[in-house]
């Protein structure tokens, strides 16, 4: 299998271009994409395989964003490998545009449509599950937010991944500690989630969701393990990651940009501030 | 009509070995003969519904054929949202099952009694309903369902009614099937599923001049069809084992009104769980869907119209 072009997937950039097409949409949710930053760039970049750079390719690895909410992160992505028009951010929410606040999977390159939270990861393990029975050697990567763990569909499907030796599924939980209304641990505690997916079998990693290197050695540890159990990567990160004055702030789930605020956002990403 | 969807099943999944059949913990003895000719191609998803029809997607995107068993108050009714958005949003070829529909578990209570699947599957765009009424029916409505590469819920009721066919469907279905030929400006049965048994009998012996119809594909229906049947009846009177809210007697209803007003009766659960436990004969009473129910029931709104 060949490997796509390889673009550098710059988490400036990236973060950049999710800014960009916020202030034109005016829309939310930036906090919960820029916490997949870095986890989106080292997949992308390092990976997820597309023959031919075609997202619709039949043997092509599988990304399964189950956090719909974080689409902007993944569309970030897209336009690095040249999937997106540089209109479709600059007309982002515009009518009659094709790019929804929600990942839709009629846009070549993402498979589910999510946003309703526990779909992703039961269509991720369907996949593996084809791909396992086909005998490819295709891997699915199902990304899910801490929040989304409250969904039962999740915890079904991680029975099924674990009874039927997925290896080739991987879930790689954002732990950034909010959901829409809250801390999770004060909305519904879930513990250690590395122990909870553990315990239902799976391979297990826990890195700091921004370093790029730990993801991409945690990564491929756990895809050349020689465990048949299907893997668990928790990835800590933090809400908002990249602008001070979004980290860890939940308000920025359903905050849009104000020139001001857009302002100070890009030159925080520009800068490179921590 | 249970070992006819058995031989469908084994039928369809010895042809094509993408064919694969997932069940959500049910059809202990029905998946006998499955299980033993394609042992690969069976998948026990577990008592994990939600899962199953999102696993089902991820397979039919893998290029897999997953054919989804499930209790009809289940399958569609509690993943009404995974088959919204993970199986019809991208019209992936699924076809789900949804098996004891109506009353088929009288006595097991309102969890299992299933009058509402119509409804709430005719409303997902690009997803077909079908509602067989016979053991034909049932292998026409499989063979279609694999063919059209398209989801599809299959809706299946009681299966030991009789037959309301001769034989098989050699031109397969399309349409509404005309039982019993009738005469013009009489009275047009169209019923779907456990009640089209029923519609016969009550036609043949107190309306020989009626016509009668089966209705195996509830959605798409055939409009045209379905506006002559109106022109050409003085009154409708639709049966089904289901809501009368949503079901096929509100699809005739939605026609005949849009496009050839027509008197529709709407025989069916009239908005109410059952009251009772008792035999299916005895729910089908409480309900007003016996065959003496069904004739008052039709007897009092000629009489009163």
């Amino acid at each position: 299998m060949t490997t796509s072009p390889n673009p550098a997937f710059d988490v400036k950039t990236l973060r950049t271009t999710v800014l960009e097409m916020a202030y034109a949409g005016s829309t939310v949710h930036i906090g919960c994409a820029f916490s997949i930053i870095e986890l989106l760039a080292v997949l992308y970049r390092n990976h997820l395989r597309y023959p031919g750079n075609d997202p619709q390719a039949s043997d092509r690895d599988y990304l399964v964003l189950s956090k719909g909410h974080g689409v902007m992160a993944q569309y970030a992505c897209m336009r690095e490998l040249g999937w997106l028009p540089d209109e479709a951010f600059t007309r982002y929410f515009s009518d009659g545009s094709d790019l929804k606040g929600l990942s839709d999977s009629r846009i070549p390159g993402l498979e589910v449509t999510s946003g309703s939270l526990g779909h992703g990861f039961s269509v991720g393990v369907g996949i593996a599950m084809g791909a396992k029975l086909s005998g490819t050697d295709q891997r699915t990567f199902a990304l899910v937010g801490d929040g989304e763990l409250n969904e039962g569909p999740i915890w079904e499907g991680a029975l099924f991944a674990a009874h039927n030796k997925l290896k080739n599924f991987m879930v790689i939980v954002d732990e950034n500690g909010f959901q829409a209304m809250g801390r999770t641990d004060e909305v519904l505690n879930l513990g250690s989630i590395q122990a909870k997916f553990e315990s239902f079998g799976f391979e297990t990693a826990t890195v700091d969701g921004h370093d790029e290197r730990a993801i991409d050695d945690a990564i491929a540890r756990l895809n050349a393990s020689a465990s048949s159990a299907p893997k668990a990567l928790v990835a800590r990160t933090i809400k908002g990651k990249g602008v001070p004055f979004m980290e860890g702030d939940n308000i920025w789930h359903y905050t849009r940009l104000n020139p001001e605020t857009y302002e100070k956002a890009l030159a925080a990403v520009a800068g490179g501030v921590q | 009509m249970r070992d006819a969807f058995s031989d469908a099943l084994v039928r369809l999944a010895t042809v094509d070995p993408k064919v694969l059949l997932l069940t959500g913990d049910h059809g202990y003895a029905l998946f006998d003969k499955f299980r033993k000719s394609c042992p690969k191609q069976y998948i026990n998803a577990g008592i994990a519904e939600q899962n199953m029809i999102g696993m089902a997607a991820g397979l039919a995107r893998a290029g897999f054929r997953p054919i989804v068993y499930g209790l009809s108050a289940f399958v569609p009714v509690r993943v009404l949202e995974q088959i919204k958005l993970d199986i019809a949003h991208d019209q992936l070829p699924v076809i789900l099952i949804g098996d004891g529909a109506g009353f088929v578990y009288a006595q097991l209570g309102t969890s299992h009694q299933s009058t509402e699947d119509i409804a709430c599957a005719r409303s997902i765009p690009h997803l077909s309903v079908y509602s067989p009424a016979d053991r034909f029916e049932l292998t026409a409505c499989m063979d279609r369902a694999y063919k059209a590469h398209a989801p599809v819920y299959i809706r299946m009721g009681k299966s030991d009614r009789g037959d309301v066919h001769a034989d098989n469907l050699p031109g397969g279905i399309n349409g509404l099937l005309e039982l019993k030929r009738g005469e013009a400006r009489d009275i047009a049965f169209i019923a779907t599923g456990s009640l089209v048994r029923t519609a016969l009998d009550i036609a043949c012996e107190r309306y020989p001049r009626a016509s009668v119809w089966s209705a195996p594909v509830i959605k798409p229906i055939d409009v045209s069809q379905v506006v002559d049947i109106c022109r050409h009846s003085s009154v409708i009177a639709v049966l089904e084992e289901h809501s009368v809210l949503g079901g096929l007697g509100s699809v005739i209803a939605e026609i005949a009104s849009e496009f050839a007003p027509t008197r529709v009766l709407r025989i069916g659960v009239r908005d109410r769980f059952s009251q009772h436990c008792g035999s299916y004969a005895y729910l089908l009473k409480e309900h007003g869907l016996d065959r003496p129910g069904i004739e008052k029931r039709l007897e009092d709104y000629l009489s009163a119209n």
